[in-house]
């Protein structure tokens, strides 16, 4: 048997060193390779001959297939390109139609998925909401002049006895005192995410935009907790080399309040054309105020606390490096915007 | 409030060597911020509302003068220098009737013969470089000064008060007033206001000064005006008539009584050196309740928990002091009187924890996380719901859009009404997503392609005595799109949340006739489809209801062990046929159909795809037959269908 294999392969290879075209090849390919193929045939023929030669012979017979199939391979590619068949793999795709999530959507998931980390349960409260809420249980009674930062709508509706005016709520914060009213017993690790709304337009403010509002509260909670929370987020939605840090502020219902920074992404803190000083500003913070506390049903004498709440439109344009130079196009409907994103 | 300070004024009484630079950093890091340093080495700081007695160039160097030995530079405030004051509280010259509800402060000194003119050239720089236009020496010394110290002055014309008398009250609803820009105001009633001997008002104190007692260029004589205010009705009346000066903004802020001496001892020496005006040598000083120092108790303790790091008592004691409070320890806790100045802004322990952290500088204070115990999870919340609708659409090719929820009337005919819109355009809360949506796709009318834009956002329903209910919603809106390649996200859409939910035709508002589906389970509607009145193809939905009924993953069939048959049969159908009933009848009809599916239109041929599968067996053709001719049977004798030869 070893003869006829020997002189089947020989004879193929001679054939194939011949043949000058891809269908006399794949003639050829089957010819000896085929369902009833010469070779193939010899492979049928194994369990006929006596165990002692079989292994051997299968072995020649799969060495022998192995040659024919690389010269025919071989023979391919050296006749000429004119008798290969055609394709042009260089054909563009046919892309699956592709749909976009909101910058602001995106950016919401990431806050919320880097607060979840550390134990912060996400809330959500009225956008139209009690003066109470908005302002006079944070400590800012009706004409205190700490409320024209907030430049605020309000509706055209019957003033609540116990609760004031209805207004759009110009801040995530209103939802500190539903969240202490929510939960009555500390630990609070709220993370509140909404929209807002406030009366300016131009290139860097809407009229709609989101926050984000942390809120811890339990039992000594220090101004070291707070920056330990800022340096934990700064790490993992900016990045591992940045930094926060804080400066005195004013808000009435944190007291301490400061104002967060985080290390330019740029120059990382040395300081750069874009951020001149090595920071940017992050919005403000501060240890929830002993009025808040009371106004929110829990006792200042036994727990602490702080908050912060900033724009998530701005928080997520400095971590993406996004150069938006009017803010009024992230509310734009407009394809070309929302299709790059 | 921003406030612009010079440096070169700042260091008349800020005696430091540190740069400009520093000034800048340090304050920004443990006091006001300063916001920039313009050209010519002027501050642009911004001062928060609690901390008015830094808006001015000696509050700054007040401020400076603590926190800058803090970083190891040497600095010292120069106190204001004064003549000899002698004050009180009664003068020949003038008298004054005061309500000392409205005016805790009253002090005012005649100086007689002042010459008008220009000012030095230095004052004239100082006034520009924060931005105040020089006039003459008497305006510009009440400017200088409101600028050095925070306190606002004003001067009358002496000559014009008759009798030399003045009673300060409030005012009565309906009073007229021309103030010195020349605008006349009708008073709101309870504007604190100051009347002559005739009976004729010529102050709406602390805001702006009444044109009929003006300085002029033939005043002789001035009667030089400091007070403390009462700051709510100043805030009142300055909001109620639009009428902003930088006094109002300053007295309604609160200051501090004791300020009037700086004032009006600067405003004296002043005048003399700059207009030779001779003062005389009574000043009136109605001042009832002069100010007492305010004690807060706090103990290290608590310095230390809302630290997170314990401080030293002595150097708890040498940031305090160099802020101007008194320090009175016994053991660990803590006795602090309060200056005048700062009267206002500190009244309980955490006021003391910020001044002290702050000096301390918050970059000196550890960073650490939370540890104890966390808290219960929410139950049932929608978010991560929310998150897949937006992820589902998307996957289909769906664009995210955020439009704004404040909509005209016409498009909400039965939203809440704001109280003070940006415009008639954005007056109203919107109750449905759509008019937005029409919009976003009527903004991109120039494109030829396909697009499908969506958006989730609450939707604001008024309700009676209470706050709206706000309803999440989802809407979607199809350009250059065909009705069935809508449909067909729409249900894609609806089976990706697993909900089991059935269509039904009915028209509904703002759809075109015959052209609108509801998406109904167990009879509750949770969203709708068709062809809006503007002609765009376009689906809400409850996300709530959506979320009621949509099941986190779909529930376990096992696999057909035997294969479908499957084959294509075209019928044809007269006009006005529901095809989609079609297919309803014939899977409800026939179990042995496990799936049933339109694959072609040609004019009034319908090609249908079918799916015979039996549970148990393999179905041969005979079996096939029979199910396909009482399938035909049917819809011959319901629909009128027949099959195409």
């Amino acid at each position: 048997m070893r003869e006829e294999i020997i002189s089947t392969k020989n004879e193929a290879m001679a054939q194939i060193m011949e043949a000058d075209s891809s269908s006399e090849l794949e003639e050829l390919r089957i010819s000896y390779l085929g369902r009833s193929g010469k070779l193939t045939s010899q492979i049928k023929r194994l369990k006929e001959i006596p165990q002692d030669v079989r292994k051997e012979m299968g072995l020649l017979i799969n060495d022998s297939k192995n040659s024919i199939e690389k010269a025919l391979a071989e023979q391919k590619n050296r006749i000429g390109e004119a008798a290969r068949e055609w394709f042009d793999p260089t054909m563009p795709g046919i892309g699956p139609k592709k749909g976009h999530l909101h910058l602001v959507t995106q950016a919401i998931e990431e806050i919320s998925r880097t607060f979840a980390q550390i134990g912060f349960v996400r809330v959500r409260y009225p956008e139209v909401e009690w003066d109470w809420f908005a302002f006079e249980s944070l400590n800012m009674p009706k004409g205190h002049p700490a409320r024209d930062v907030w430049e605020t709508f309000f509706v055209d509706a019957p003033i609540h006895p116990k609760y004031g005016q209805i207004a759009l709520t110009p801040h995530t914060s209103s939802g500190q005192v539903r969240e202490m009213n929510r939960v009555k017993t500390p630990p609070i690790r709220m993370i509140n995410i909404a929209k807002c709304y406030r009366r300016q337009i131009d290139a860097s403010h809407v009229p709609m935009f989101h926050q984000f509002e942390g809120l811890v509260i339990d039992k000594g909670i220090s101004i070291a907790h707070l920056k330990g929370t800022l340096d934990y987020f700064a790490r993992n939605f900016f990045g591992p080399q940045r930094k926060t840090r804080l400066r005195p502020s004013h808000f009435q219902f944190t007291e301490p309040s400061f104002e967060v920074d985080i290390t330019c992404g740029i120059c990382k803190g040395a300081g750069c054309k874009v951020c001149k000083s090595g920071w940017l500003e992050l919005g403000g913070a501060g240890m929830v105020h002993p009025t808040v506390f009371k106004n929110g049903g829990i006792d200042p004498s036994k727990y602490s606390g702080f908050a912060f709440g900033w724009g998530v439109e701005r928080t997520f344009m400095m971590k993406s490096g996004l150069e938006i130079p009017d803010i009024r196009l992230l509310y734009s409907s407009d394809l070309g915007f929302l299709k790059q994103f | 409030m921003d406030i612009k300070v010079s440096d070169i004024w700042l260091r008349d009484y800020l005696k430091t060597r540190a740069t400009v630079n520093d000034v800048a950093k340090y304050l920004s890091l443990c006091g006001p911020s300063v916001e920039k340093v313009e050209e010519g080495n002027v501050y642009s700081i911004e001062v928060t509302t609690n901390r008015v007695d830094t808006a001015s160039i000696y509050g700054i160097a007040r401020e400076a003068a603590a926190i800058l030995p803090q970083f190891g530079i040497k600095a010292r405030l120069q106190p204001v220098k004064l003549p000899t004051l002698n004050f009180v509280d009664k003068v020949k010259y003038v008298s004054a009737s005061i309500n000392h509800s409205l005016c805790s402060r009253f002090t005012a000194v005649l100086i007689r013969n002042v010459s008008l003119k220009d000012s030095p050239n230095w004052m004239k720089e100082r006034l520009s470089a924060v931005g105040v236009r020089p006039i003459n020496n008497v305006v510009d010394i009440s400017n200088y000064i409101m600028h050095e110290l925070g306190q606002p002055v004003h001067t009358f014309d002496y000559d014009k008060i008759l009798k030399g008398k003045m009673v300060l009250r409030e005012s009565r609803k309906g009073e007229r007033l021309t103030t010195l820009d020349g605008k006349t105001h009708t008073l709101p009633g309870g504007d604190i206001v100051i009347e002559d001997g005739k009976g004729k008002l010529i102050d709406l104190a602390g805001i702006m000064g009444g044109q009929n007692s003006a300085v002029d260029e033939k005043t002789k004589n001035v009667l030089l005006f400091v007070q403390t205010y009462n700051p709510v009705n100043i805030r009142t009346t300055s909001m109620s008539l639009a009428q902003r000066t930088e006094a109002a903004v300053l007295f309604e802020k609160g200051l501090d009584p004791e300020l009037v001496t700086l004032g009006i001892g600067r405003g004296i020496e002043l005048f003399v050196k700059l207009t030779n005006g001779r003062p005389e040598s009574q000043i009136l000083d109605i001042y009832p309740a002069p100010y007492k120092a305010k004690k807060v108790e706090i103990n290290t303790d608590f310095i230390t928990e809302r630290l997170g790091v314990e401080l030293r008592k002595d150097k708890i004691t040498q940031i305090l002091r160099s802020l101007g409070f008194e320090t009175y320890w016994k053991g660990k806790a803590l006795e602090i009187l309060i200056p005048s100045y700062r009267a206002e802004d500190i009244s309980i322990p955490e006021d003391i924890v910020e001044e002290v952290a702050r000096l301390y500088g918050y970059h000196n204070l550890p960073s650490i996380l939370m540890e104890g115990a966390l808290p219960e999870p929410l139950k049932d919340t929608p978010f991560r719901f929310e998150e897949k609708i937006k992820n589902v659409l998307k996957g289909f090719g769906g664009i995210e859009v955020y439009t704004f929820s404040l909509v005209a009337e016409e498009e909400a005919p039965t939203g809440l009404k704001l109280k003070n819109p940006l415009g008639k355009e954005s007056e109203y809360l919107r109750t449905s997503l759509s008019p937005s949506l029409v919009m976003a796709a009527r903004q991109n009318a120039g494109e030829k392609e396909p697009f499908h834009l969506f958006e989730m956002a609450n939707v604001y329903i008024a309700r009676k005595g209470d706050l709206p209910n706000e309803k999440m919603m989802l809407g979607g809106i199809f350009a250059n799109t065909s009705y069935r390649e809508a449909k067909g996200v729409v249900e894609g859409f609806i089976n990706e949340l697993n909900v089991k939910s059935e269509m039904f035709s009915d028209d509904g508002a703002h759809y075109l006739p015959n052209r609108h589906i509801y998406i109904k389970v167990k009879g509750r509607i949770l969203g709708e489809f068709g062809e809006l009145s503007q002609g765009h193809l376009y689906y809400e939905f409850d996300v709530e209801a959506l979320r009621a009924f949509s099941k986190e993953i779909g529930s376990f069939r096992p696999s057909p062990k035997y294969p479908a048959q499957i084959e294509d049969v075209t019928l044809t159908f007269a006009a006005r046929t529901k095809i989609g009933e079609v297919i309803d009848f014939v899977l409800s009809k026939e179990k042995l159909v496990s799936r049933m599916e339109l694959t072609d239109i040609y004019k009034d041929s319908y090609t249908f795809r079918l799916w015979y599968q039996h549970p148990t067996k393999t179905l041969g053709n005979k079996e096939v037959e029979e199910i396909r001719k009482r399938i035909l049977a049917g819809i011959k004798e319901k629909f009128g269908g027949i099959v195409k030869s």
